[in-house]
Parts: C-alpha cells; structure tokens; sequence
C-alpha cells in the first residue's frame, strides 16, 4: 500500500474538489500529538477518569442523575435518556468459568472537535470554549443524525416520549460555570475523577503511567483519538478489550466541514457552467440557423 | 474456490432478504386479493356503485370515478391505511410505533429517502438536457417527469417529518441554521427545489384552466428556474453523500470514503435517467401515451457512460486506499457490495451499450429497472445494511413503519394517476397504436405553452 489512509484522505480532497462536488481546499496536515492542542487555545477543561482507582460504586451515576433532575437509578447499564452518565461492569475474562469484571465509566467524550456538534441540523449542540459539548433542548428537532455521527454511539433519545429528544452528559457546564466541580466528580469516593485544565490532566496521566511503572497500559484514551476528547482515561488493560472504539486521530468533523464549506464553491460553479453552456449552444443554433447567403450579403456591404 | 466467508455471506443475505421479499409479497397479494374482491364483472370497483336511486351528482362523481383505473380504489384504500399509520406514529411517539433504536436510530424511512431522491433526479436531470443542453426532442417527457419529481419529493418531506422526534419544530432547520451539517443544507435544498417543481410543473395547471398570462410569464423565467433547480440538485444530492461522511466508524469501509458525496451525484443522474425510460414504459401501458421509444433509447444510451464515469470512481478509491481485498473477504459486506455494483453499474452497461436493448420498450423497462435495483441497494446499504453491528441491537422495520411506508408510496401513485387523467400531462407524447413510425421519422413537437421563446396560441 502506498497510500496512508491518511495521505489517501487528503488525495481524495483534492479530487473531490476537481470534481466540483468538494473541498476547496485540501484539509491542513494532522499530526498526531499536536492535535491534542484543542482549536481554542485558551483553557480547555476536561475530566480524567482512571478506571483503575474505580470501585463500581455508582455514586457518579446517581449523583449525574440528580443533578439532572432525573430519578436515582443504579440499574442502568446502557447509555440512556434516564442516565446520561453509566458504570458498565465489563467482563473481560475470556473463560467464562473466571469472569474478571471492571467498571466502566461511560458518557459523552467531550470531543475537542465533536462530530455531533457538526452534525447536528440545527445547532442544538455546541463546543463551548471551556470544554463541555452543550445541548439546547429548545431547539433540537429530534432528527437523531447525532446519533449516528458520534463515534462513541453517546446521544441517547427519549423513545418512550410521544415527542422525543436527545441526552447527554455536558460535563456539568451550568455547574463548572458556577465555579462547582461536575456533579460525579464530586460524589466519587475512589477519587478515580479528577476535574481540571486537559492539558494538566495530561501532565497527570503521563505522570501516572510513569509511576506506575507497567500498571498502566501506555495510552491515554482521548488524547488524539478523534482529534481528542475532554474526558480522557487511564486503564490497565488495553481499551480496546474494555469496548473503546479504536478511532484515528483525525476528526471526522474536519472532513466534514472541508467538504460542507465548498458548497457555495459548487453553487456558483454549477450555476455559472449550466448557464454558459446555455448560452453557448443557443448562440451555435442561432448562428447555424441563418442562412448562409446573408453573412455573404453582409460582406458584400 | 469460493472463500466460506463469501457463501456464509450469501446465506446471510438470503436470510434477510427472505424477511424483505416475504412482507412484500404478502402485502402485495393481500392488495391483489383486496382489488378482486372490490372488482364486478365488468372490471369495475365496488367502491364505485352506479344505481339509478342514487342522486344526481353521486352518479357523476362515480361515473368519472368509473372511467378511472380499475386498480386506483385498491391504491386509495393502502394509501388510506398509511395516513392512519401516521396518525399513530404520531400520537404513540417513534419507540412505540417504530423499531428503531439506539444503535439504529435510522432505519426504513431514511433509506427510503435516500431512494427517493436519487429517483426523483429524473427532473433535474432531463430539464437540464432539454432547456440547458437544448436538446428539445425529449421535451414531452418533461411534464410527466417534473410531475414525478415533485411527487417523490414531496413523499421526502412526509416521511422526513415522521422521522422527526420534535415534528412539531420542522421549521427550526430554517431558523437555526447549522452551516457545517449536511442534513441542514439537504433539508433547505430539498425545501427549495420543491418550490422549483411546483413552479416548473405549474404550466400544467395554468393551461388545463386556460390562464395564459400566467404562462407566458412562466415561458420566460423557464431558463433561470431550471438552471437553479439543477444547482440546487447538485447540492443536495451530493449532500445526501456528505450526511455519511461524519459516520467514519458506523459504515463498513467498502462503502465509507470521502467522495461519498461525489458517487451520490453520479448514481443520481444515472437513477434519473432510468427513471425517465422506466417512466415512458410505464406511462405506455398505462396511459397508453408516450415518448417514441427512438428517443427513450436515446435517454438510455448516456446510461452506460453515467455508470462507466462511477464504476471509475468507485473502485478508484478502492484501489487507492487499498481497501480492494475487501470486496472478497468481508463475508456478508461482500455479498452486498458485489451484488450492489453488478445492478448498478455492471449489467446495464452491458445491457444499454445493446442496440436491441434500447430499441425494445420491454427490454429498455428491464434495463432501468436493474438500475433501480441497484441504486435502491446502495441507498439502503449506505443507510441500514452495511452499517458496522453494534453489541446487543439490531433492526427490522416495524408494522408501522412499513404501512406508512406503503401508504406513502400509494400515494404517490394514487395522485400521479389522478393528474394524469385530468390535467394535460402528456401533451406531446405519441399516443400507443397512433402511427409510431411516422412519428418516429421527426421528434416528437414541444408542448408549445412552455417551450421558451415561443408565444403561447389558444386553439
Ligand atoms: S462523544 Fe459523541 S456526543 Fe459527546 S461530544 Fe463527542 S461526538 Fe459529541
Ligand atoms: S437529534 Fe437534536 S441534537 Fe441531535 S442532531 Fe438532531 S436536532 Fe441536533
Ligand atoms: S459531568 Fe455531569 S453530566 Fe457528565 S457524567 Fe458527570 S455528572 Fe453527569
């Protein structure tokens, strides 16, 4: 293979582009690493959640609930419209006679750059600068291709309602702004949460997996994937055996909007050529239809 | 040998498409038993009684009702059954009338869509060769093509709003724009080349009741209006590509790329194309009015190029990323993708670069349709079938969602049959058993109301 998927990304960029149904411009070099750096320099927040300090209590999960007014439900295991926050017990044992379960804790990523927020028809859902990905169920229109854009399957929608909306954890952005800590940071008796600036928690990380000495597996999860995430973990098996996405570090949503800001580009462009080809082969007939003699006439004068 | 994937694939396959082809069946029989049960000896409906006790003007609806297709009743009363569905799916919410779900929150209806709108490109596609490219001996498909279009489109838009959780709020996605989502500009696109439809299937109407001011204002922004409905086509066929980009991880990779969108717009053009000829046949036998078959198979002579042109960029990106080795290995994608480009692209090259082929009606009905099938593949690959599993779900549409599905089709039919009758739709076409041949020897003339540059003569 010659081609990175990658470099073939950009290839295709390119030609998409010659085609005119595409980007205008090829999208900028990702480096893995750098991407990390979020788009906003200023200070992006973020929680770290090392699942090796976790007991599976559900604190976190009640305490989310909670905070969201919803009723305290230990029992969710899934990602659902009454729990935007879930401890999944994983079993990651092999031989079902010596089942090895870990707790998991799972909601939204709080991408850096979030395919949701790209997604999403009508700008429901937002990146605020401070780090939380903000949903304004005001203006959600229940489409779901949220749903399908996040990477991570987060989006939940209220099936059982006769008219439905998403949820989804948002970092607790009413009560950071208030200058609280989120609310299952807070209620983890483990300390496995820590709230703080990413770029600190990566220092964390780093830190941990240093003085672990092979405690750790050595991979932050969210430090590039996607173009990073504002939750970032810690764990001691590999993630993908604890059902994490393998995803590469670039952010779908930069494809996307490579592609979605040459519209105006193939608006003006497909216009421009139907009319002139319009023009040019009604000017052909209209020459083609005067007869000969009279170009001869209009010499002869 | 043939890999055990490739075979554990096919069974797969033919699993699920037993679960699609048997409810098609059943529904299709129950309505045939449904339309003979309704049937008198004569061929007329029931639904339709003609007694002499019956007051005055009962009897006329009837007797125009009469003079109408045997079969329309049975497709008012599906259509019937479908609004009643949506009434449901209203009133109950989408988990309890519908099985769509966490891992597939979209199912049936999007796939439908997708189809739909690569069908109905059928209008963009052959207004742009009559009015922009001038070739006008395809003018009298125009009308009946335009009529299709607006009709697919619509059916979009009441599917699109079931399909909403907040329906109520459908008007947001023009007050609370989103310029980087693709379903944003699918859904203003899709809004604005309804009205093109409307306003370029609107001659039908102002001739029918004679309002001939309207229609020579109508002859002179003819140009303009197609030139923005083939952009405003461009834009959200591709688009409707675009929407799958952001789903790098849901969509297998022998469909995932990039130029998603790019292949959209192709297959586009080409499912229109097949549209226009399938459409003359149908239109045939149905209303015994049509394109001279010389000019259907002109249509379907740029069919193979079309698909040549996606063939090229399909596998293109294929060999570039070096994803090619997954045509044969990935079992049930395989399956799919290989049975995917033989309708699409494979077959009717083949089939339309024959001479035979083109100059046959049945022959050209079954050559688009092929094409169809295929491109009605795609979309429902793109939108169900080849999306990656997720742990603990799957989907298969429900009751609901399939009676809404029918009903909307019916619809379709119902009304496109109702026009035909009444408005004049077929203006220009050859009638079937008129001298085919002499027509044949000088395109078919324009309907001259909206043929530009021409005044409009009352006679
Ligand atoms: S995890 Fe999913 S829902 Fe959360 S911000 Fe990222 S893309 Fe959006
Ligand atoms: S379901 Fe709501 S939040 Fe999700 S994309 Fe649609 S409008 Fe946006
Ligand atoms: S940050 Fe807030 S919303 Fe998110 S999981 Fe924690 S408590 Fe729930």
């Amino acid at each position: 293979m010659a081609l990175t998927r990658r470099g073939f990304l950009k290839a295709c960029g390119a030609s998409v582009a010659a085609l005119g149904v595409g980007a205008k411009f090829a999208p900028p070099a990702l480096e893995p690493g750098t991407r990390s750096v979020p788009k906003s320099p200023q200070k992006t927040n973020g929680v770290l959640i090392d699942t090796t300090k976790c007991v599976g209590c559900k604190q976190c999960q009640i305490a989310c609930q909670k905070s969201k007014n919803l009723p305290a439900d230990p029992k969710q295991v899934t990602l659902c419209a009454v729990s935007p926050s879930v401890v999944e017990l994983r079993n990651i044992s092999a031989d079902p006679a010596k089942p090895e379960i870990k707790p998991i804790k799972r909601q939204c990523m709080n991408c850096v750059e979030p395919s949701c927020v790209s997604a999403c028809t009508v700008g429901a859902l937002q990146k605020t600068p401070e780090g939380p990905v903000i949903y304004d169920s005001n203006r959600c229109i229940g489409c779901r291709y949220c749903m399908y854009a996040c990477p991570f399957g987060v989006p939940t929608f209220e099936w059982e309602k006769q008219f439905s909306l998403i949820s989804k954890c948002d970092q607790c952005a009413e009560r950071t702004q208030a200058g609280k800590l989120p609310a299952c940071v807070e209620a983890c008796p483990a300390k496995a949460l820590t709230y703080g600036d990413r770029k600190e928690l990566l220092t964390i990380a780093n830190q941990r997996i240093y003085d672990g000495k092979g405690k750790y597996v050595e991979h932050i999860y969210g430090e590039n994937e996607i173009g990073g995430t504002t939750m970032l973990y810690l764990a001691s098996v590999p993630f993908e055996k604890l059902g994490f996405p393998t995803l590469p570090n670039e952010a779908p949503a930069e494809i996307n909007a490579t592609i979605m800001h040459s519209t105006p580009t193939v608006a003006l462009g497909m216009a421009m050529a139907l009319s002139g080809m319009y023009w040019l082969i009604r000017r052909r007939d209209e020459l083609e239809a005067q007869p000969a003699y009279n170009h001869n006439e209009e010499g002869g004068h | 040998m043939v890999p055990q994937e490739l075979i554990d694939g096919w069974l797969v396959t033919l699993m699920m498409g037993a679960r699609i082809v048997f409810p098609i069946l059943l529904v299709m029989t129950l309505g045939y038993w449904l339309q003979r049960k309704l049937q008198r000896a004569d061929g007329s409906s029931v639904l339709t009684p003609n007694r002499r006790v019956m007051p005055l003007w009962y009897r006329r609806i009837m007797g125009e009702l009469n003079a109408l297709p045997a079969w329309l009743p049975t497709i008012g009363v599906l259509t019937a059954v479908g609004v009643t569905a949506m009434i449901f799916r209203l009133w109950v919410g989408l988990g309890a009338s519908t099985n769509l779900n966490q891992a597939y929150p979209w199912g049936l209806w999007i796939g439908f869509d997708l189809f739909m709108v690569a069908f109905s490109g059928g209008a963009f596609t052959l207004a742009t060769l009559v009015y922009v490219l001038q070739m006008h001996r395809f003018h009298a498909a125009i009308r009946p093509t335009v009529l299709t279009g607006l009709l697919g489109y619509t059916s979009v838009l009441v599917i699109l709003l079931m399909d909403l959780g907040r329906w109520d709020r459908f008007y947001h996605f023009v007050i609370f724009p989103n310029i980087n989502s693709a379903l944003f500009e699918v859904s203003w696109c899709i809004l604005l080349y309804t009205t093109v439809l409307i306003t370029e299937f609107s001659p039908v109407i102002m001739q029918r009741f004679g309002w001939h001011r309207a229609m020579k204002i109508m002859q002179k922004i003819t140009i303009p209006i197609v030139i923005t409905g083939a952009t405003l086509s461009t834009l959200h066929q591709s688009s409707l590509g675009t929407l799958f980009v952001i789903m790098t991880e849901r969509l297998h990779p022998l469909w995932y790329t990039p130029l998603i969108p790019a292949l959209f717009f192709v297959t586009s053009l080409a499912a229109g194309l097949a549209m226009v000829v399938a459409g003359a046949t149908v239109s045939y036998w149905v209303f015994k009015r049509s394109l001279p078959q010389r000019l259907v198979g002109d249509l379907a002579s740029f069919l193979p190029w079309i698909l040549g042109i996606y063939l090229v960029l399909k596998f293109g990106e294929l060999l570039g990323t070096g994803e090619i080795g997954l045509v044969w290995s990935s079992g049930y994608y395989s399956v799919l993708f290989i049975t995917e480009i033989l309708l699409t692209a494979v077959i009717p090259i083949a089939w339309f670069m024959s001479k035979t082929a083109r100059a046959s009606r049945m022959l050209s009905l079954v050559g688009a349709g092929i094409v169809l099938s295929g491109i009605f593949l795609n979309r429902f690959n793109a939108a169900w079938f080849a999306l990656k599993p997720v742990e603990g779900y799957t989907y298969f549409p429900s009751i609901p969602e399939i009676l809404i599905q029918m009903g909307v089709i019916c619809g379709i039919i119902f009304v496109y049959t109702l026009v035909g009758h009444y408005l004049p739709l077929f203006e220009g076409t050859t009638k079937r058993g008129e001298e085919e041949e002499k027509r044949l020897a000088e395109p078919a003339p324009a309907p001259e109301a909206i043929q530009p540059g021409k005044a409009y003569h009352t006679s």
